[in-house]
């Protein structure tokens, strides 16, 4: 049995709530008349190999308790925006979503990593009617959220690319230009964030 | 800087050439206009001193040659005390700053030296304002997070910083950040510029804000 124990089904059913009720919260925007909150949404459940090396990694012990509780991103839902503002928009009604509460939240778009990266992380508890580890029914579990925009989202892509090859020439020139990237991506948000609000206020 | 040097009074253009190379400055004489045309198409010169009266081309009419060409060097002309017409003709035909004969060799120099400053200090240099760090030559803004800026962003931003807690017009802004050749730039380019600078500044989480409406004036607060 892998390091999710029984659960690992139960992963993949909660992904597809997760994504489901996601995209109902985008539906009743369409609803009523507003813009879809994002361009597009992906998820996965970690595989239990990388499971198992996070957990190594970390040292924790190999167990199922470590993989479903000390570690919340086995499951995971990426969301990709158009703009800055459909990120607040997701964020106000996750914030506001009766069927899970925020645990923890990350901004690294005001705040970006060192070499760049923009992104905003939410854990999600989520309740479902599943058993969890705990014993419970309905079950808590957690769920980490991925929001950003577009062009963050082909920041990150590339910037993946460069972190799994293994034999990069000169590291340190490519690492400014990335970083150098990622400055210039996010002005190019801004300026249409900008050019929106200034079309809507005329 | 690398200096051309057109002079045809042999003793004057030696005493130029060595008092110049002493200061460090890479100088190439040659003694008529014509020469100076062909050597400032052949080498990158960061000044070039062209005296008006000179054998086979004069210095006029080699400015207007290297003019024409599309270079915008820095020339300086030389010019006889009394001829008026001569400092008012090198300057319209393009010269950027002119010395009257006899001149001293101390103010050439200091001449030198203070278009050098404009060069290397006054520009791209990194400003700092309030929590604010502008890079002009990456063109980068920083406070908690950093963000590129386009050109005409830089060029406010830096004016703004340069003239912080003034009032500044729309026209101020129009007149210093676009050039007088962009025919397109109007106060509407400056007031959207505006909105992207205070969004920029929002999204590295900087204190610093310009006030005023659509129209102007603006002012910088730290």
């Amino acid at each position: 049995m892998s390091i999710y124990g029984p659960y690992e089904e139960t992963l993949n059913e909660i992904l597809l709530d997760v994504e489901d009720r996601i995209k109902q919260l985008n539906r009743r925007e369409l609803d009523k008349h507003q813009p879809k909150l994002y361009e597009h949404l992906i998820g996965r459940v970690k595989t239990p190999s990388s499971m198992e090396e996070k957990c190594q990694r970390k040292n924790y012990p190999l167990t199922t308790e470590s993989a479903l509780r000390r570690c919340r991103d086995a499951v995971g839902i990426r969301i990709v925006c158009n703009f800055i503002s459909d990120i607040d928009r997701c964020l106000d009604v996750l914030r506001n979503a009766e069927w899970c509460s925020v645990v923890k939240e990350k901004d690294y778009i005001t705040k970006s990593k060192p070499n760049g990266y923009r992104s905003y992380h939410l854990i999600l508890d989520v309740v479902e009617n599943y058993r969890d580890i705990g014993g419970n029914n309905p079950g808590h579990f957690f769920v980490e959220i991925q929001l950003r925009t577009i062009a963050m989202d082909s920041w990150a892509s590339l910037e993946h690319e460069i972190k799994y090859k293994h034999h990069v020439k000169n590291p340190e020139r490519i690492g400014r230009e990335l970083k150098r990237c990622a400055d210039q991506l996010a002005s190019c948000d801004i300026q249409m964030e900008t050019i929106r609000q200034l079309i809507r206020e005329d | 800087m690398r200096i051309l040097l057109a002079e045809d009074e042999e003793q004057l253009a030696r005493v130029l050439k060595m008092a110049m190379e002493q200061n460090n400055y890479q100088v190439d004489a040659v003694d008529n206009g014509q020469k100076a045309v062909e050597l400032s198409q052949k080498n990158a010169y960061d000044v070039i001193i062209l005296d008006i009266m000179m054998p086979v081309k004069n210095g006029i009419e080699a400015l207007k040659e290297i003019r024409a060409r599309g270079d915008r060097t820095y020339v300086m002309m030389l010019t006889a005390m009394a001829e008026e017409d001569d400092r008012v003709n090198g300057l319209d035909s393009g010269a950027d700053d002119y010395l009257t004969k006899p001149f001293s060799l101390k103010e050439l120099l200091a001449r030198l030296r203070s278009l050098e400053r404009r060069a290397t200090q006054y520009n791209g240099d990194d400003l700092k304002f309030a929590d604010l760090h502008l890079d002009s030559n990456e063109q980068v803004l920083e406070s908690d997070n950093s963000i590129s800026l386009s050109r005409e962003e830089t060029r406010m931003l830096e004016y703004f910083i340069l003239n912080a807690g003034k009032e500044l017009t729309a026209e101020d802004l129009l007149n210093h950040v676009w050039n007088a050749s962009d025919e397109e730039a109007d106060t509407e380019e400056v007031w959207i510029n505006i909105a992207y600078l205070r969004q920029k500044l929002q999204s590295i989480q900087s204190d610093v804000k310009i006030l005023g409406e659509k129209g102007g004036p603006y002012i910088l607060k730290g």
